[in-house]
């Protein structure tokens, strides 16, 4: 082995081990044969425990070499001793560095053998990971085709004894479909098919019918629409025979056409007053006047009008993130003309009366409050502007004032508009109430509207509606005319002339010396500041809606002032006298007897001073007898003993059986007819 | 009766019931109506009390005259009386117990009558009225017995003196005549407006009321209300009061009066005027003094009002009772 070392070192270069004699031997024998030597080869004939021993055994023998060395180094001892133990160690060191080098083969190999069966290992890994993969895969599939529906599934199919009924034997080839589950739903698909393929068939068929009555039926249309201006043709023509003969058919019928867009009280009352009109009174007439498109825009459905406000809403906003927004004042104003707003369409009646003068009434519907309103108008045959106290009487703000007992038409009837008006603050309705018309409550009955006190259900009852409508009526006819009646009277009374009709002449003597001089208006704060008509005051007896009147009677040296409250709803209800004289000092109905006894001739005795039906001489009458009274009173009084001589003022004409009665000494006011003397009552 | 007639009624007379717990009133309509006493001055009287407890129309005319008998009420209207028992009063039946007239001359106007007073000492009725005379009328058998003439103008008032069984009565003509109703002949006649310290000429001569008490007489009208001594027929004082009196009477040591003007007068003997306490009604006609019962002891005076006034404490008006 030694003997090689120097050799060895050629072989390291070449990568395989070719160190050996053996490789050189192996070399020089020739190139045909490359006989390589593997030491790998030589490696698995040897065995590691044996190298092992080899190597603790050379390792040992260095040692032992060393030492002896050692010991020769440190005797001195000739170098070729130690030279031959060199080449010894060093044989020994090259069987050690073969070791060392089969060591590593072996270590080499080793790992490569793991390696080896790792790879296969690994080879085989893949494989079944490979393998696992495809089963799983396998797996879904299978199971993806398993839940696999098909569309078939879907396809309501008629039941199984329906199909194998109507099914013809081909498709439903019982004998083979009875057995087999796919083939029957096959057959059965089939012939759902057909059935269907059928259906559509007819469908096309059904189609193009209904086209061609489609068809047919524009033609017919188009053909009607020609015929509409031949018969507006026709209409027109006929018009003046319609007038000739007084059935207005036509107006009738565009009446009723725009009546349908008539909130529901106008309408009741539009119907009920017609009938009213038609039946009872000739002179009453109703038509329907206002804007119809509106009233149409307004009664359209809903849903539109909801989209439009709500897009419509959107854009305002739009807009006013841009604008300043309005301020709160003129958004609460708009709130309230909406709240307050009438309805396009309104109602005007006309009375008539026999003289020709003719009371018109506008009836306004106001929608958000479900009330009615209603304005005046009088228009007269004759011109009204003599007299100047009766600029009230038919002023048409108090026209209608107290049609039936306190109805004065200022507040709303309607008690839920009480909420309404608080949320956008309105106080009183008064204050619209002269641009919206007057809310009586006789008007809502007119159109059916009934409000009880706890705001129950307001409904449009006819039967309310024409249970008042004649009352009303002539209630109404009756107010103009009272109220035409006093418009003359006061204008002869204005000139100093007491109209006193001749059916009237019984009630006084022929001879009345004492003369109106003065007759005046005068406002209600005016005559509540009068002293002599505080006990009328107190008694409750006035109120701001009555007129008032100043008249003045004098005779001689003597004035008597006579205040005069006069309720609209005269002569239903008397006016009264107040009576304040001013002859030898001043006396009132309060002081003085025979002035109370005065005021209630004049006040208390109705039935005798109306005069006849229907009463609208009562006032006339009433200062005629005070004049007479005041005649009486006069002459009487200057009767009395007052120890001055000479010529009475007022010498006696009356003639009476006695001048004075009773504890209180009154004198004789009531005037006998036709005897013609005074007595006492 | 409606808020205008009621607000011309006026008040003429007044009676209390013998019991003293009714009081009846009559006013310018003819009707009489009753109140319960009791009931008005219990203490939980309401506004319903104050109202009558019966209303009806006794007669045609105005009712000058009320008078209470032991179990009748006494009521005169145009020229007629009627009694009324008190019990059916009290029971609100209206039919009268009996209806009588006195024979006037003239037919052409029946006159009214102003005053009734009874004489206790023969029971019989003495009415006086428009027809200038008085009437005396026996209780028992209805008969008028005599007629008493002397007046020429009508008799406002009437008065009876028991002690002397005279009768007092005065009229339009201005004369205070004195009767004795056993013989019924005219004893003294007084012409007050003739005595300078009374008259009142801007007022007239009239005597509308007429009061005894033993010896004293107080009569007024257009000339002064004033206390005369009978014995020696002259005024011993005279009273400064406005208006013309139209009833008067002696209570206690006051003399109280009412007549034009709202308000009811107390005056002492000596001729001053001790108070005058005011009422609703502008002027009076009537005053009545509830002596019979001392359990309602008030004084009620009415006039140109359909309310009466009463006064518990005659100092004040408690409160009123309305027609």
């Amino acid at each position: 082995m030694s003997s090689d070392a120097v050799k060895k070192r050629k072989p390291k270069v070449i990568r395989n081990e070719e160190g050996t004699p053996e490789t050189k031997r192996g070399r020089a024998e020739g190139e045909q044969d490359v006989l390589v030597y593997h030491e790998e080869v030589e490696l698995e004939g040897r065995d590691p425990q044996q190298d092992y021993l080899l190597y603790k055994d050379t390792c040992a023998a260095l040692a032992k070499l060393m030492a002896e060395i050692q010991e020769l180094k440190s005797s001195g001892a000739k170098s070729v001793e130690m030279e031959e133990r060199r080449r010894q160690c060093s044989v020994h060191f090259i069987t050690l560095k073969k070791l060392n080098r089969l060591a590593h083969m072996r270590l080499k190999k080793g790992r490569d053998q793991t390696h080896e069966a790792k790879q296969r290992v690994d080879v085989l890994h893949l494989q079944l990971q490979n393998l696992l993969y495809e089963v799983m895969h396998l797996q879904k599939e299978i199971n993806k085709c398993l839940e696999f529906k098909s569309q078939h599934e879907e396809i309501e199919l008629v039941s199984e004894e329906e199909f194998f009924q109507e099914a013809p034997a081909e498709i439903s080839r019982p004998h083979v479909t009875r057995d087999d589950h796919h083939q029957l739903t096959l057959a059965r698909l089939d012939w759902e098919l057909e059935q269907r393929k059928r259906l559509a068939e007819q469908y096309k068929m059904s189609l193009a019918r209904k086209e061609k009555i489609h068809k047919a039926i524009e033609q017919k249309r188009e053909y009607l629409s020609s015929l509409q201006p031949g018969l507006q043709n026709i209409m027109q023509a006929s018009l003046p025979v319609q007038e000739c003969l007084s059935m207005p058919f036509e107006q009738m019928q565009k009446q009723a056409e725009v009546a349908r867009h008539l909130p529901p009280p106008l309408y009741v009352l539009l119907v009920q007053a017609a009938a009213y009109g038609q039946a009872c009174d000739k002179t009453l007439s109703a038509s329907i006047s206002g804007d119809v498109d509106e009233a149409k825009a307004l009664s359209r459905p809903p849903e539109d009008s909801q989209d439009d406000e709500s897009d419509s809403d959107a854009e305002e906003e739009q807009q006013n993130t841009k604008r300043r927004r309005a301020t709160v004042g003129v958004q609460l104003d708009d709130k309230r003309k909406e709240m307050l707003r009438r309805h396009p369409l309104s109602l005007c009646v006309d009375l008539k009366c026999k003289d020709g003068s003719v009371l018109h009434l506008f009836f306004y519907y106001l929608m958000n409050l479900n009330i009615l309103t209603v304005k005046t108008k009088v228009s007269t045959t004759t011109d009204l502007s003599g007299a100047v106290s009766a600029g009230e009487l038919l002023n048409s703000e108090s026209l209608l004032n107290c049609l039936y007992a306190s109805d004065h038409g200022q507040e709303t009837p309607n008690p839920t508009n009480r909420y309404q008006f608080d949320k956008v603050g309105i106080t009183t309705f008064a204050d619209y109430v002269s641009d919206l018309g007057h809310p009586y409550v006789w008007v809502q009955k007119l159109g059916g509207l009934q409000f009880s006190s706890d705001g129950a259900q307001v409904s449009c009852d006819v039967a309310l509606s024409a249970s008042h409508m004649e009352r009303t009526m002539k209630l109404l006819q009756g107010r103009l005319q009272a109220r035409l009646a006093l418009h003359k009277q006061f204008s002869s009374l204005e000139h100093s002339i007491i109209p006193v009709s001749g059916e009237c002449q019984h009630l006084f003597p022929a001879k009345v010396v004492s003369g109106l001089t003065r007759w005046t208006m005068m406002s209600y704060q005016e005559f509540t500041e009068l002293g002599f008509v505080q006990h009328v005051l107190k008694a409750g007896l006035l109120r701001e809606t009555d007129l008032f009147f100043m008249a003045v009677v004098e005779r001689g040296t003597a004035r008597l002032l006579a205040a005069v409250v006069v309720n609209p709803r005269y002569p239903e209800v008397m006016p009264l006298f107040s009576l304040s004289l001013h002859w030898k000092g001043e006396r009132s109905g309060r002081t003085e007897d025979n002035l109370r006894a005065m005021e209630s001739e004049v006040n208390v005795f109705r039935a005798e001073l109306q005069g006849p039906r229907p009463g609208f001489q009562l006032l006339t009458n009433q200062i005629q007898r005070l004049c007479v009274c005041l005649d009486v009173y006069l002459e009487m009084e200057s009767q009395v003993c007052d120890g001055s001589e000479g010529p009475k003022e007022f010498p006696r004409e009356k003639m009476c059986l006695r001048t004075a009665r009773g504890p209180s000494r009154l004198k004789p006011f009531k005037y006998n007819h036709p005897q013609g003397f005074f007595s006492h009552r | 009766m409606g808020p205008v007639e009621l607000l011309h009624m006026s008040v003429f007379s007044q009676s209390f019931s013998p019991c003293g717990r009714f009081l009846a009133a009559g006013n310018n309509y003819g009707e009489i109506a009753v109140f319960s006493l009791s009931a008005a001055l219990s203490p939980d009287a309401s506004q319903a009390s104050q109202k009558p407890i019966l209303n009806f129309t006794a007669h045609d005319g105005p009712v000058f005259s009320l008078l209470s008998t032991d179990t009748h009420l006494l009521s005169a209207g145009n020229g007629e009386i009627s009694a009324w028992s008190w019990a059916e009063l009290i029971k609100k039946s209206t039919k009268a117990a009996w209806t009588r007239k006195p024979s006037y001359e003239t037919s052409l106007e029946i006159p009214e009558i102003n005053a009734m007073i009874i004489n206790p000492k023969d029971n019989s009725l003495i009415v006086g009225g428009g027809d200038n005379n008085i009437h005396i009328m026996d209780m028992e058998t209805g008969i008028f017995k005599s007629v008493l003439k002397g007046h020429t103008d009508y008799i406002h008032c009437l008065c009876f003196k028991e002690r002397e069984e005279e009768i007092l009565s005065g009229g339009e003509d201005g004369a205070v005549r004195i009767w004795d109703s056993r013989t019924n002949r005219p004893v003294h006649c007084i012409e007050v407006f003739k005595y300078e310290e009374c008259a009142r000429p801007q007022f007239g001569k009239w005597i509308s009321c007429l009061a005894t008490d033993s010896d004293w007489m107080l009569c007024g009208g257009g000339p002064s209300l004033s206390l005369w001594h009978l014995r020696s027929m002259s005024p011993t004082s005279v009273f400064p009061l406005p208006g013309c009196q139209r009833e008067a009477v002696f209570y206690q040591d006051l003399i109280m009066s009412v007549g034009e003007g709202p308000h009811v007068s107390h005056c002492l003997h000596g001729g001053t005027v001790k108070a005058q306490i005011p009422c609703t009604p502008s002027s009076l006609n009537t005053l009545a003094l509830n002596l019979k019962n001392t359990e309602h002891r008030v004084m009620t005076v009415g006039g140109s009002s359909h309310q009466i006034d009463v006064f518990t404490n005659f100092s004040y008006k408690a409160f009123s009772l309305s027609f």
